[in-house]
């Protein structure tokens, strides 16, 4: 069995008037929109840019506007899109490379200005005991080490093209990256450590710029909950400033 | 020649990518060229398993010891990259149950560390396992993030001088008499076609090599054979969980972030690109899957996707029996053009191993001698690529 679609592709190269073209691809039941767009571009425009890598909404490169919403189009089925045209734009709020690619290097920088960690120890999800790995070295040794795993996050930038300030305020520092601050603040004790992730946090353009829109915890495929993130750290800046004042 | 003597690499996957990084370390000026993003081939659709070795310690024992020793190399140098939980290779029936010697005996030759454990403790620590199991044995497997992995590569080769270009296709080689000397591209960014001068090719295109090796006029033996992955929306393994027996078609979930991923199987395709998936091969892989982890029957499908491997073909094998280990092809030395290197084979998990082994034949070809330093140096984080 296999599907029929249209894709209605927004092309543009910084030497070229914008424009969309259609394919017509084929493919079977179970395929997602990105592989009708690997398709488009395997039998029809091998100049069509687009990003991709994992196919399993893990590395956060194909995110792309689907009939106008953000989404990994790894994991969105054809199916669900029935019968009519599918319509495939970039990301916003990013400068555009050509075609679906857009320039995620200021994101990436914000996101690397925290530190943050792609790991982290495990929460134990899994309602197993979550002991230990025996980090490959020492088989016998005893089990102390909790099992780590990816951060949910995948830095798809979904949250930054969908957020409503990130239009208004370029230097906004988005809410993957006030995200970060916050799993980076969770992971850490360290007294100076965490003043450094709230002072990067507690800025014109951080966490006081956010108009609480909470269209990246809606858009989010990941689950990461951003706009809750932001509203949690606006609330330990205060008890910080708090402290401070009394100094307490 | 320049000084240093400029190599450009095509391919930017995992083979490529480590390739610069080692090459770009040892003072070497690098370019990769890309054609699409980076790791958009075969690595970065793969199955995420930094392999301990462990499912080829009995049938491939070469392949097992490059697995382990690459194993504890990626550990050291980008520790912030991968999960690492360990594996678990369980026997599901009296067959597995009796395959369990060779594999021990497997991974003491291979010197993978292996201990067996209590199947009460497997259960506890892996509540989705089936609990049907007859025994459990832990060894060091772990889980990378492909993008991420070869991202932090190219991150560290660009630091050392390195120019990454992606989206930047390779449309035919420049010759001086007989010998390969540059490239010509097709950037897709300006709609440009330009040459590239090089005083040595490296063709890491994977399944692609055959196509590249074309243009120099030499014939590489690449025999794509697709394999299938299902990803299930839901974490229901720490571990990685294998099926103790020869390796087979999907007998493996690897766990990565909030997702459990089923692979592979196995069919040679003519074409690597775009690769349609067979509804039966999903079926397969999803029954194969609820055999080790029952759960998985009740899990959402969160994704599908399928890609070919760069194995070097051998007459007369079948797909699955092709050796993993990889080959770097001099050409010249093979009476072909001179000034361009293949390399191909392989997996992820070996991929510094491969860099090192083809950075000494460019090297040598180039009449260097430089000494490979990756084993030891820490890449930085794979955000800083885009510094
Ligand atoms: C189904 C499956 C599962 C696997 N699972 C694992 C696993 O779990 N663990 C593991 O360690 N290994 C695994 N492997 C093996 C591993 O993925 C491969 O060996 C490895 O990714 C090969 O990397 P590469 O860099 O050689 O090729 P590729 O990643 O394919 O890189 C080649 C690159 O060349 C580019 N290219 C092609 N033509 C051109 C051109 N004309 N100009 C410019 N660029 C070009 C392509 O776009 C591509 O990015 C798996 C393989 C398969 C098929
Ligand atoms: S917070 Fe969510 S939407 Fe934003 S980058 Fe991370 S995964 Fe993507």
């Amino acid at each position: 069995m296999s599907l029929q679609v249209t894709l209605k592709i927004l092309r543009s190269r910084p030497h070229q008037e914008q424009r969309y073209d259609t394919f017509d691809v084929t493919v079977p039941d179970a395929a997602n929109v990105l592989d009708a767009i690997e398709q488009a571009w395997a039998h029809h425009d091998r100049d069509l840019m687009f990003r991709h890598a994992c196919h399993h909404a893990s590395c956060g490169t194909c995110a792309v506007r689907i009939n106008g919403r953000e989404k990994l189009p790894c994991i969105a089925p054809v199916k669900d899109y029935d019968g009519g045209e599918i319509k495939i734009e970039p990301l916003r709020n990013f400068p555009i490379v050509g075609d679906l690619v857009v320039d995620v290097a200021p994101f990436f920088q914000n996101q690397e200005a925290s530190d943050f960690i792609i790991t982290r120890p495990t929460e134990n999800e899994l309602d197993g005991k979550a002991i230990a790995h025996t980090q490959g070295l020492d088989p016998e040794s005893a089990p102390t080490v909790p099992f780590n795993r990816f951060e949910n996050c995948v830095e798809c930038g979904i949250c930054l093209s969908a957020c409503p300030t990130m239009s208004a305020d370029y230097k906004f520092f988005g809410p993957a990256g006030l995200a970060a601050i916050k799993r980076q603040l969770d992971k850490t004790t360290d007294a100076n450590e965490r003043e450094k992730l709230l002072h990067l946090a507690d800025d014109e353009h951080g966490v006081w710029r956010c108009h609480s829109a909470w269209e990246c915890t809606e858009a989010c495929p990941q689950s990461v909950f951003p706009a809750e993130s932001i509203m949690a750290l606006r609330k330990e800046i205060n008890a910080q400033r708090f402290k401070k004042f009394f100094r307490l | 020649m320049s000084n240093p003597p400029h190599v450009i690499i095509i391919g930017a996957g995992s083979t490529g990518s480590a390739t610069a990084h080692d090459l770009a370390l040892r003072g070497l000026s690098v370019t990769v060229v890309e054609r699409g993003e980076i790791a958009s081939g075969t690595t970065g659709r793969n199955h995420c398993l930094l392999h301990s070795g462990g499912r080829y310690c009995v049938n491939d024992k070469e392949g097992a010891i490059e697995c382990i020793e690459e194993n504890l190399i990626l550990r050291r140098i980008m520790p912030h990259a991968l999960e690492m939980n360990d594996g678990l290779f369980v026997a599901l029936d009296d067959e597995d149950y009796a395959f369990q010697e060779d594999f021990l005996a497997g991974c003491e030759e291979c010197h993978i560390p292996a201990r067996e454990i209590p199947v009460k403790q497997a259960l506890e620590i892996e509540p989705f396992l089936n609990p049907k199991i007859k025994a459990a044995v832990q060894v060091p497997d772990g889980v990378f993030e492909p993008w991420r992995f070869c991202t932090s590569f190219l991150a560290t080769a660009k630091k050392n001088g390195a120019t990454i270009r992606n989206f930047t296709e390779v449309s035919d080689l420049v010759f001086q008499g007989s010998a390969v000397a540059g490239i010509q591209v097709f950037d897709h960014r300006t709609g440009k076609t330009e040459t590239i001068g090089a005083d040595m090719v490296v063709n890491a295109t994977g399944s692609w090599a055959g196509i590249i090796a074309e243009m120099a006029h030499v014939n590489v033996p690449v025999a794509p054979t697709a394999g299938v992955m299902v990803t299930i929306g839901t974490r229901l393994n720490n571990m990685v969980i294998n099926r103790m027996h020869k390796p087979h078609d999907g007998d493996i979930v690897v766990p990565v972030r909030n997702t459990s991923i089923i692979g592979t199987t196995s069919w040679r395709v003519t074409s690597p690109d775009a690769i349609e998936i067979p509804q039966d091969q999903i079926d397969k892989m999803m029954h194969a899957g609820e055999l080790l982890i029952p759960s998985i029957k009740a899990g959402r499908q969160r994704g599908v996707m399928a890609v070919a491997r760069p194995l070097i073909a051998s007459a007369n094998v079948d797909a699955r029996d092709f050796s993993r280990t990889f080959e770097a092809f001099n050409h010249r030395k093979q009476g072909g053009a001179a000034g361009i290197i293949t390399i191909s084979g392989g997996k992820t998990t070996t991929a510094r191993g491969m860099a090192e082994k083809v950075s000494d034949v460019v090297c040598a070809e180039l009449g260097i001698s430089v000494e490979c330093k990756t084993k030891t140096t820490p890449l930085v984080s794979y955000r800083d690529f885009y510094n």
